[in-house]
């Protein structure tokens, strides 16, 4: 018999959906009694329905996670990452009705989940790929060129900050990061490379429709992850211990990749 | 009614035709603006088209130069309790500002709840609570966006004991309290005959004439569940003859509408969607032909 619905009838029957959903455990059959009385038997078992929606909205989210990392899917192998994509969903459930963002806080979770095992520098790997997420869907801004440099007052220049491109990444990594990414790309052969090979110091960024990953010395890497973060010339210098010699190059490498997109001077009355 | 929304929105640049459109996916950005297949208009996601830059909104900006739009949301939640997340349809305000697409659509149903979003397209109960949630909802993001929206019917596994209304009742009374238009869904119509056992004519026959401004085309997958076939809306096929007839009838009461064949998983050549298009130009053209 059908009763007339409470007021809050709708949110006590979506948290009780929702709870079908999530749990309990994984392959776990729902058995709260409410919800499935609550669902039309017409012979099919309401729980074998619910455990459609129970599905999918699983698959949804590991799809959508293995779309954000196919190095580490292929890295790792499915059925592992799909082990994993379950932990995480666990820790991190989705918060948006946008599935591009269920990706977010993988690396730093994998980070802690991976801690004091052989896999620990897969979050590296996992920082790497969701770096090349990020600079895909950031903001275009016009570049400016090396010649505005022209244009500060030698005094200003220790203080300057370089406003990056907002599709500008940066991952240092103990592992060879960089060379596992390459190896494993589609059109690559997915060569196994041995994770105590050594450090990689990658500035990502973007071409086009994909992401450009630049394998640059780490001092350097470091420099331009301090001038991301708003540091100022000299500050960045210092943070990032980058031989002053080697200013002037890595300085050129920013503006000739267009990825300076403007200055910004301290000085009271100076011009941005 | 609040008909007012619809004027109050801005002018599209291209209104969407009455003929047949496809879903765009990003597998054809490149081979649709390269090839410039015959097809009446595009649509797409809208949560795809969120982010602040980038080669995803570059290549819509190229489709749409092309192609009459449609924008489509699939995260919304419009039935859902929790309150309407106001960062998404910030954005959505954002996508539809940026590309001014003739039409704007959402679902019929919740997805989240305790601030887990489910990423789905989760069933309401038909009944006069859920209606009224429904329909506030949707006249909160009429006036957000500034235009009328037309809202889907669901594909369903499961139906619910507290539903008082049918489907068609449900969503007759929505386009009346909130002034939403509809896109009819033929293949959800098919697969909730089969897999809720309700009757699609009937279905179609209670649906307002005036409301529905989209029809979506699909393809399905058959599972076997227990004893029975259900069938699974997966977007993941070419449409089939059951659901074909279904739209001639839909056609026979609607007229001619803009009709989009969605193809989302395992999507084929950009030509074979083109052909399931071709093929519904030619229901479109016969529903023409009667009408005049």
């Amino acid at each position: 018999m059908n009763l007339p619905p409470e007021p809050s009838h709708l949110a006590q029957l979506q948290a009780r959906f929702a709870a079908a959903l999530r749990g309990p455990g994984h392959g776990g059959a729902t058995t709260d009694p409410e919800l499935i009385a609550g669902i039309v038997d017409d012979g099919l078992d309401p729980t074998a329905r619910l455990n459609l929606y129970r599905n999918n909205t699983r698959a949804m989210f590991v799809g959508a996670l293995e779309r954000g990392y196919p190095v580490i899917v292929r890295r790792v192998g499915e059925g592992y990452f799909h082990r994993l994509a379950a932990e995480y969903r666990d820790a991190h459930p989705s918060r948006s009705g946008d599935l591009h963002w269920i990706g977010e806080n993988f690396p730093a979770w994998l980070a802690v989940r991976l801690a004091d095992t052989e896999y620990a520098w897969l979050a590296d790997l996992a920082r790497l790929e969701w770096a090349c997420e990020e600079v895909l869907v950031a903001a275009d801004v016009p570049a400016i060129a090396i010649e505005a440099l022209g244009g500060v007052a030698p005094e200003a220049l220790p203080g300057m900050r370089l406003q990056l491109q907002p599709a500008l990444r940066c991952v240092s990594s103990a592992y060879p990061v960089w060379s596992v990414w390459r190896a494993n790309q589609a059109d690559q052969p997915g060569d196994a490379i041995a994770a105590d090979r050594g450090a990689e110091h990658v500035i990502v960024t973007r071409a086009d429709d994909r992401p450009l990953l630049h394998l640059r010395p780490e001092a350097e890497v470091r420099f331009v992850a301090a001038l991301s973060a708003g540091a100022g010339l000299q500050q960045a210098l210092e943070n990032s211990c980058l031989p002053v010699d080697d200013l002037p190059q890595a300085l050129a490498w920013l503006f000739q990749n267009g990825l300076v997109v403007a200055l910004e001077t301290p000085v009271p009355g100076e011009e941005e | 009614m609040n008909r007012d929304v619809r004027a109050a929105g801005r002018s599209p640049v291209g209104p969407v035709p009455a003929s047949a459109g496809i879903g765009l996916r990003s597998a054809h950005h490149e081979s649709l603006v390269r090839e410039r297949p015959a097809v009446g208009w595009i649509e797409a996601h809208t949560e795809n088209y969120f982010h602040d830059g980038g080669p995803q909104l570059l290549a819509l900006e190229r489709a749409r130069a092309l192609y009459p739009l449609s924008l489509h949301g699939v995260g919304l939640g419009l039935g859902s309790a929790a309150p309407i997340d106001r960062e998404h349809l910030r954005r959505v305000k954002r996508a539809i500002d940026r590309f001014e697409p003739a039409l704007v659509s959402e679902h019929a149903c919740w997805g989240q709840s305790g601030g887990e979003h489910f990423n789905d397209l989760l069933p309401l109960p038909q009944n006069e609570e859920a209606l009224r949630h429904l329909a506030s909802r949707v006249r909160e993001v009429q006036d957000v966006l500034g235009r009328q929206i037309l809202v889907e019917n669901l594909s369903s596994y499961l139906a619910f004991t507290s539903s008082q209304l049918t489907e068609w009742e449900f969503l007759s009374a929505l386009v009346e309290e909130s002034g939403c238009g509809l896109l009819l869904d033929v293949n959800n119509i098919f697969v909730n005959s089969v897999n809720l056992g309700l009757d699609p004519l009937k279905y179609i026959a209670g649906i307002p004439r005036a409301a529905v401004q989209e029809i979506h085309l699909a393809g399905h997958l058959r599972k076997q569940v227990g004893d029975r076939v259900l069938l699974i809306d997966d977007h993941g096929s070419a449409v089939c003859p059951d659901v074909w007839r279904l739209f001639e009838t839909a056609l026979r009461r609607f007229g001619p509408v803009p009709t989009l064949i969605e193809w989302d998983t395992d999507v084929p050549a950009l030509d074979v969607l083109v052909a399931e298009a071709a093929l519904a130009d030619q229901y479109l053209e016969r529903a023409r032909e009667l009408a005049a």
